[in-house]
């Protein structure tokens, strides 16, 4: 057919034409690509920038080099940090694998009573602050504690055994709180496994171990890898746990011991200021690159995945009740937690008693009505982020999923960074960037903003899953019949959302409820928040029956919330996916 | 002027070119099938119609209105209705208010909304069943509600996807004459996207069969069946023999040719003249029915001798699979006929229908 001149513009036959990659885009799209991308400039590129920039100043100039770097890593002491967070970070990932493989084994193959609740106990560390299982096992497990007193009142001990100041205690603890990770994406591994598969190597002759070492862990090893990546990074992360175990030489607790003690040091506070970046690059560099690696050895799209759940076998009687003692053992330290914080909230004066003597509400009525700012500023913090969180997540998992905006994956990519970013990382940078230049420091919504950024990723994966699922068509249809994109986002798409975005909202909310590492370096009196009321109260204040109330507080405030969430999102293993770090 | 014109339409993804230049004019109260194997640039082309996509070059032209090259027109402008592959029924809503959503949008009286709905469901064969939610709906009746939702806003031009490719083939086949009649009847322009040829050719006057984002060619199903354009024609729709062989002898006046094949000389008919020239390669197709099974040799053209490969009995047909030198023959013979696989057997290629075809 001849060159025809069509009406779209042709500059003639054969005439290349330039378009703007915009052209695919609604007026209303571009404005919306242009806000969020103002919304990350501002609260995350630009104080990241700032934190960067910070960390090449030479002290005492104007003048910028990399100097601090340097001397971070001739000072031996820093070296010994950087090494020894990273063998925290190995014993961790080493300890909850040991300890995960057998549990998401159990889970996913056995059939055996009380299951969901073996899974739901497993899985709670994820959702409790690491802090409150730190504090719950101090008590549990310190020099004089309750286990020491039982011991030695016994007679099985006469002194007692230093369970958890050193870095046993630290392993101890934070595998206990990291274990959900490698049981969650080992329990996905294996119930993604076609079933087929396994049938085919026992019918290749292949027993009952020799098929779970050559088949099943094999395809259940990138979907390990994906959990694995945040246990070993989380000692890059916490700084309060080894500060509250008395342990300091680890990166972040030297960053904000540093920053916070020491900001007139300006050695220390450099040095402070450069481990938060030597963190963070670790981190985002360690889950960008095992995060291509899982990818292109991802083995699901090999398998028609017929069936929706992985075998399940019924064990044996030994087998059976080897997987009871096992489970019920988890269980019962995941117990004490709960426990723990409880009998320390309605009592006072508990020392050198295995259980509490005198009991009391005083600790509550002092958080309820005595000082209830904290409480009220918590809330009210973490609803407005929680508002910032959905309204930026929705928009853009919208962009993401429904257009073809330009530099979406950017975005995308930014967002998801977040889930491993140091919490610390970005309450030093918002601290550096919003101090002078624009300073919303000094107002009470840098409060909110800040836990909305370090909290993003929680709702916006749930957001970008729920959209994936809701076909387009839908849409479409409604704009075929007369409704305009705005219309149909609010009759259409955010009504079949809805119980999608639930589990991620209800998450969003508990962990920004529960954050400190960000928070701690942004409060100013009167901005206080609970989490930080727990750590003045206990660390500073020796206050511990308040802390433990804030803390029991949290943790039943938690669970009330996960229930709910468990109800309308189908299930606890739903709910833990959103918690997880994983994305569909 | 064509009620629907699709002038010089280009749609990229990226590098991969979706619609690939394809002009097209459709007439009013037409259906027009855009048929073609996933990926074909089908379902692009109709969601250009429909506004869902926009193009990288070229014009859709409604009813004499520009929808591209004048400003953007958004799909509710268009005078459209539209039913999806996944018939698209709003799970969170009554089977009333997804028909009515348009006409509530449109701000008609309650009165209205209420008298124009209820006639269509009727006409789509609902009635009664305005209370429910689409998912107390079998497959079949939510395709039949996306269809009404369609029909309700009165459109000018109806766009299908796929609409019945979720159905079991029992209702499909149903769906298909009911769909027909009642676009028929309301005199609605329709483009019909289907990979399913049977589903064309039952449903629309006209059939365009589209290949790697092109439009091959245009025409009834008669016009495509028998007179197919190009290899990738012929062997799309229906089931078809392909002869191959060196062009031995060309009639021009008589349009035809004499292809010297591996089994022998076959006269053969042509269409287009530049596909037929004496000395070069050529291929030609015939259909299985239009191999004819002889008793016995009596000598002639177009008669040659085989053995039976495989025998498949379809209870009404007989399909012999007969090899010829090196050429594998399907060949539809009567169902009674006594033919064994490795017998000998002689067929007979009917001149006239054995046609050479541009590759």
């Amino acid at each position: 057919m001849v060159n025809r001149v069509t009406a779209a513009g042709t500059e003639g036959a054969g005439g290349v034409r330039f378009r703007l990659p915009l052209y695919d885009l609604s007026r209303g799209e571009i404005l919306l690509s242009l806000i969020l991308w103002a919304v990350v400039g501002l609260f995350i590129l630009y104080p990241l920038f700032f934190l960067i920039l910070e960390s090449f100043k030479i002290a005492g100039t104007d003048r910028f080099g990399i100097q601090n770097y340097l001397d971070f890593f001739r000072d031996s002491y820093y070296l010994k940090a950087f090494g020894n967070t990273m063998l925290l970070g190995i014993l961790v990932l080493a300890t909850t694998t040991l300890v995960g493989l057998p549990a998401a084994y159990i889970l996913a193959r056995y059939r055996i009573r009380g299951k969901t609740v073996f899974t739901a106990l497993t899985l709670l560390p994820i959702v409790l602050p690491a802090y409150a299982g730190a504090f719950a096992f101090i008590v549990f497990f310190g020099k004089w504690g309750t286990m020491n007193l039982l011991l030695m009142e016994w007679g099985i001990i006469d002194e007692p055994i230093n369970f958890i100041y050193g870095l046993q205690g630290l392993v101890f603890i934070q595998s206990l709180h990291l274990l959900p990770f490698i049981v969650l994406s080992l329990l996905a591994g294996f119930t993604n496994i076609d079933p087929s598969l396994e049938e085919a190597a026992e019918v290749e002759g292949a027993g009952g171990i020799r098929r779970f070492f050559t088949i099943t862990l094999p395809l259940a090893t990138p979907s390990y890898f994906a959990g694995a990546v945040l246990v070993f990074l989380w000692p890059f992360t916490d700084w309060l746990t080894p500060i509250i175990l008395g342990q300091v030489d680890y990166l972040p607790s030297i960053a904000y011991i540093n920053i916070a003690y020491h900001f007139t040091d300006v050695y220390r506070k450099y040095m402070g200021i450069v481990s938060v970046v030597v963190a963070a690059v670790i981190c985002v560099g360690m889950f960008l690159t095992l995060r291509r690696w899982i990818e292109r050895k991802k083995y699901t799209a090999l398998s028609k995945g017929t069936a929706l759940e992985g075998r399940t076998i019924t064990p044996g009687p030994l087998a059976r009740l080897i997987a009871y003692l096992y489970m019920g053992f988890i269980s019962a330290l995941v117990l004490i937690i709960p426990v723990v914080l409880g009998l320390s909230a309605f009592s006072r004066r508990w020392v050198f008693e295995p259980f509490p003597t005198y009991w009391t509400l005083e600790n509550f009525e002092v958080i309820f009505f005595e000082t209830p700012q904290l409480l009220m500023n918590s809330f009210r913090f973490s609803g407005i982020a929680l508002i910032f969180g959905v309204t930026f997540g929705l928009a853009v998992a919208y962009l993401l999923t429904r257009t073809r905006a330009p530099g979406k994956n950017a975005l995308d990519f930014i967002s998801t960074i977040l889930l491993v970013f140091p919490g610390i990382a970005i309450g030093v940078s918002f601290l550096l960037a919003f101090w002078k230049t624009i300073p919303i420091a000094t107002h009470w919504i840098i409060m909110p903003l800040a836990l909305f950024v370090r909290r993003t990723p929680y709702f916006l994966r749930m957001a970008h899953a729920s959209y994936l699922q809701l076909d387009p068509s839908l849409e479409e249809a409604s704009e075929i019949s007369g409704a305009g994109k705005l219309r149909t986002f609010f009759s259409i798409s955010l009504p079949l959302l809805l119980k999608g975005i639930f589990v991620g909202v209800i998450m969003f909310f508990i962990m920004a409820f529960q954050e400190i590492s960000t928070a701690v370096f942004l409060y100013r009196g009167g901005w206080e928040t609970l989490p930080i009321g727990i750590y003045l109260n206990w660390h500073r204040g020796m206050e511990f029956g308040i802390a433990a109330a804030m803390a029991f507080f949290m943790v039943v405030l938690v669970f009330v919330l996960l229930l709910i969430a468990a109800r309308i999102g189908g299930g606890i293993l739903n709910v833990a996916w959103g918690a997880g770090g994983r994305r569909e | 002027m064509s009620f629907i014109q699709i002038q010089n339409l280009l749609k990229r993804f990226g590098k991969v070119v979706a619609v690939d230049h394809i002009w097209l004019e459709i007439e009013k109260g037409e259906i027009i099938t855009l048929l073609g194997p996933s990926g074909c640039g089908k379902t692009t082309t109709l969601r250009c119609i429909a506004g869902l996509e926009r193009p990288d070059e070229g014009d859709v032209v409604i009813d004499g209105r520009p929808m591209f090259s004048k400003g953007f027109v958004p799909p509710a402008k268009r005078g459209i209705g539209m039913v999806f592959q996944n018939y698209a029924v709003w799970p969170h809503m009554r089977v009333f208010d997804n028909v009515a959503y348009g006409l509530k949008l449109a701000r008609l009286p309650k009165k209205e909304i209420r008298k124009r709905v209820q006639k269509t469901l009727e006409l789509v064969g609902l009635k009664g069943l305005e209370n429910r939610y689409p998912t107390q709906l079998s497959g079949g009746q939510q395709q039949r509600v996306a269809l009404a939702r369609a029909l309700t806003r009165n459109p000018k031009v109806l766009l299908l996807d796929e609409p019945l490719s979720n159905l079991d083939a029992k209702l499909r086949e149903k769906m298909r004459f009911e769909i027909k009649s009642l676009v028929k009847r309301m005199g609605i322009t329709a483009v019909y996207v289907t990979h399913d040829q049977a589903e064309a050719m039952v449903i629309s006057d006209r059939v365009a069969v589209m290949n790697q984002g092109k439009i091959v060619q245009v025409g009834s199903a008669e016009e495509i069946y028998h007179r197919p354009a190009t290899k990738f024609v012929a062997d799309f729709i229906g089931v078809t023999n392909f002869i191959s062989g060196r062009v031995a002898e060309v009639d021009a006046d008589r349009a035809e040719a004499v292809l010297e094949a591996d089994f022998g000389r076959v006269r053969c008919k042509v269409l287009v003249p530049e596909s037929a020239i004496q000395g070069r390669q050529a291929t030609a197709f015939v259909r299985p029915e239009d191999v004819e099974v002889r008793e016995r040799s009596a000598g002639g053209e177009n008669l040659f001798r085989g053995t039976v490969l495989h025998r498949v009995y379809l209870g009404n047909i007989l399909y012999l699979f007969v090899k010829l030198g090196d050429t594998s023959l399907r060949v539809q013979a009567r169902a009674t006929m006594p033919y064994r696989e490795d017998d000998e057997i002689h067929v007979y290629l009917d001149p006239y229908r054995t046609i050479i075809i541009q590759d």
